[in-house]
């Protein structure tokens, strides 16, 4: 709580100019990320998540998208004001990043050794033998079988679980500080998530890596994540500790996603509760509250101006005009 | 009670066969895509279908419809073995047999509007020439929750729950009495996916229609499903009631698929024990011998290698293929 955070985003606002207008994917998002921590953005596909991450790495494409405000502080590096070639140092080396689909993110005309041989190359300075000996160890760490063999292989002799796994030993290549790992599982099975999920849990805590965890799942996000931000339209609607959005969700938006999702714990509710309507169109949001079109207590309010963020209880923080600081109610 | 079985299907297989060289292909190996899979289906009934991607459940979906021709076993519809049918045959059968696909992207056509998309199925049954037809169509546009100003528009105009909604009603179009969904709200938005599944349920209770609902996601079939199949590798491993295979999962295969999922609930997450599986997903050319889920299995012993577990009633209808439970040992003839 003392330190100054590892990584703190600061009304950051990334914008695609496009021939139908402007698209605000990320409209005036903060966030902070501890050493260690594991925090979570949550929100539905389009909400800006993976936008406001891919900031970070300034590996927005320019143009059409351009990281119009903001600040980005990592380990007091201002990211967004550093020469091209000093970012290439951060990248791979102290942030990395670990994206949702390994088959296009991975090289296809490159041996997986290659590709981990080259980050250790660049930002390690070793060289032949000592380098591949080093991807195998990675390989052999990420669960590979055979890695001696495996790091000849090319992406596309493994399977989606294994690609996963080599892109985790990529990504962990440097020991990075920060790891953003974008819908890391989206694209494999339930029993192969919980392996891939569990070994990185199990790399960030023996590393004391600072994990940013990008997903739609609730669940993965309870399970993994110390603090969770809720996207929604660009905006960060609500954030806190896990315990707090998941048992005392302030903000209507996290309330009915929570409530929509059928739960395997429960006894089985005869309906569900969806949240009716659709996302907004993000080059014209709506008046005020992204939200307000599909909100339930949409009052006048609303509609004039964007909610601020208000604190409910410390570290709680809602921007929904109805949610008003209270004691937790048990 | 809803007792009619509308369609059954006994000890069906699907192998692709694998094939070499250009002109003159040989056939070297086979998939096992499906492999003596046997269940039936009651009217009103809906049917959940579990299992990894790669296990052979949208393949099953499809051999059901005859959309692919089973390697052997039979689908029985109406008292007709479907696989026995020519296709002129079963063009008339297939108006109570629909389908909802997983992707509402691809499986709308972009240059038809979504009363030209509603109204093909009954166009194909020359139903188009009668006054009836358009009024369908509206009709149809209504009960899927779509506005009537909307029936000119095509699917690019559309969102993704929006153009779900437009492939539901294509399949009520022919007033079906059974529908394959396969993973009709994977491809959706959270917030969404509750509003096609809340549909689903009402048109079956409105219309008495049974599905086989084919999903990866288990909350979700158990909402949706009265019983519930687990398959794995082409084999089913488990069925059940809905209730009592959430409720005591007798299956590993189907344990361990239970425990990964992450529950939305942090505190209750603290304390859960999860069950990792070692390993991946068999190639299924080449499927382990003995039960096919052995070399996972956390509960693996000595016959598991060598013995094909049947799948066998333990009783009150709960059906597992495991050789910890005596009744899966093959009967000796």
């Amino acid at each position: 709580m003392s330190d100054k955070p590892l990584l703190e985003v600061r009304d950051l606002s990334t914008y695609f100019y496009t021939q139908d207008g402007i698209v605000k994917a990320v409209d005036g998002v903060s966030y902070a990320v501890d050493r260690g921590e594991t925090i979570a953005l949550v929100g539905e596909s389009g909400c800006g998540k993976t936008v406001s991450a891919l900031s970070i790495l300034r590996l927005i494409p320019e143009p059409p998208g351009k990281i119009a405000s903001g600040e980005i502080l990592f380990d007091g590096i201002d990211i967004l004001t550093l020469p091209k070639d000093r970012m290439l140092d951060i990248r791979g080396d102290r942030i990395a990043m670990i994206f949702q689909e390994p088959l296009t993110a991975l090289n296809p005309v490159l041996t997986i050794g290659l590709q981990i041989t080259e980050a250790l190359e660049r930002h390690r300075n070793m060289h032949g033998a000592v380098a591949l000996e080093e991807a195998i160890r990675l390989l052999k760490i990420v669960g590979i079988p055979q890695p001696d063999q495996r790091v000849k292989d090319y992406p596309h002799q493994f399977s989606g679980g294994m690609r996963q796994r080599a892109m985790i030993a990529l990504a962990i290549s440097c020991e990075p500080e920060l790891i953003i790992a974008d819908e890391p599982t989206t694209v494999v099975d339930v029993t192969i998530q919980a392996q891939l999920l569990e070994l990185i849990r199990g790399i960030t805590e023996k590393l004391n890596t600072a994990l940013i965890l990008i997903t739609h799942n609730l669940g993965i996000v309870a399970r993994y994540a110390h603090r969770v931000y809720v996207m929604y339209a660009g905006h960060i609607i609500e954030h806190g500790s896990s315990q707090d959005i998941y048992h005392h969700p302030c903000h209507p938006y996290t309330r009915g996603l929570l409530a929509s999702v059928p739960r395997l714990d429960e006894p089985r509710k005869t309906r569900l509760q969806p949240i009716e309507g659709q996302p907004p169109d993000l080059i014209q949001l709506p008046p005020g509250c992204a939200f307000g079109p599909r909100c339930p207590h949409v009052i006048d309010a609303c509609r004039q101006a964007v909610p601020p963020m208000t604190e409910v209880s410390p570290g709680h923080y809602a921007a929904c005009r109805l949610a008003v600081p209270d004691r937790k109610q048990s | 009670m809803k007792n009619e079985v509308i369609i059954e299907i006994k000890n069906l297989t699907k192998y692709f066969p694998l094939t070499s060289g250009l002109i003159r292909q040989k056939k070297v190996a086979e998939l096992r895509a499906v492999d003596g899979v046997s269940f039936a289906i009651h009217r009103g009934e809906t049917l959940g279908l579990v299992g990894e991607s790669g296990c052979g459940k949208t393949t099953l979906g499809k051999c059901l419809l005859q959309l692919y021709r089973a390697t052997s076993g039979q689908v029985l519809f109406d008292g007709k073995d479907l696989c026995q049918l020519s296709n002129k045959e079963l063009r008339p059968l297939r108006r109570n047999l629909q389908l909802i696909f997983q992707d509402p992207y691809d499986s709308l056509d972009p240059r038809f509007t979504a009363s030209d998309i509603i109204g093909e199925p009954m166009r194909i049954h020359n139903m188009h020439r009668t006054p009836a037809y358009q009024k369908r169509i509206d009709e149809l546009i209504n009960i899927v929750g779509l506005s009537p100003y909307m029936a000119d528009r095509y699917p690019h105009e559309f969102s993704g729950g929006q153009r779900q909604r437009l492939g539901i009603a294509r399949a009520l179009a022919l007033q079906p009495g059974f529908i394959v969904c396969d993973e009709p709200i994977s491809a959706l938005d959270v917030s969404i996916q509750a509003q096609i599944i809340n549909l689903l349920d009402d048109l079956r209770e409105k219309f008495g229609i049974a599905y086989l609902f084919i999903s990866h996601d288990l909350a979700v079939v158990r909402h949706i499903s009265d019983r519930v199949a687990v398959m794995y590798l082409g084999k089913l491993m488990e069925v059940a009631d809905r209730d009592s295979l959430y409720e005591s999962p007798l299956h590993p295969y189907t344990q361990a698929l239970l425990s990964a999922v992450p529950i939305p609930d942090p505190t209750v997450e603290k304390k859960r024990n999860i069950i990792i599986l070692k390993g991946e997903v068999p190639s299924p050319i080449n499927p382990p011998s003995g039960c096919v889920f052995h070399p996972r299995c956390f509960k693996v012993y000595e016959p598991c290698p060598t013995t094909v577990p049947q799948l066998a009633d333990i009783g009150g209808g709960h059906q597992v293929a495991c050789l910890h439970y005596p009744n899966s040992w093959p009967k000796s003839e």
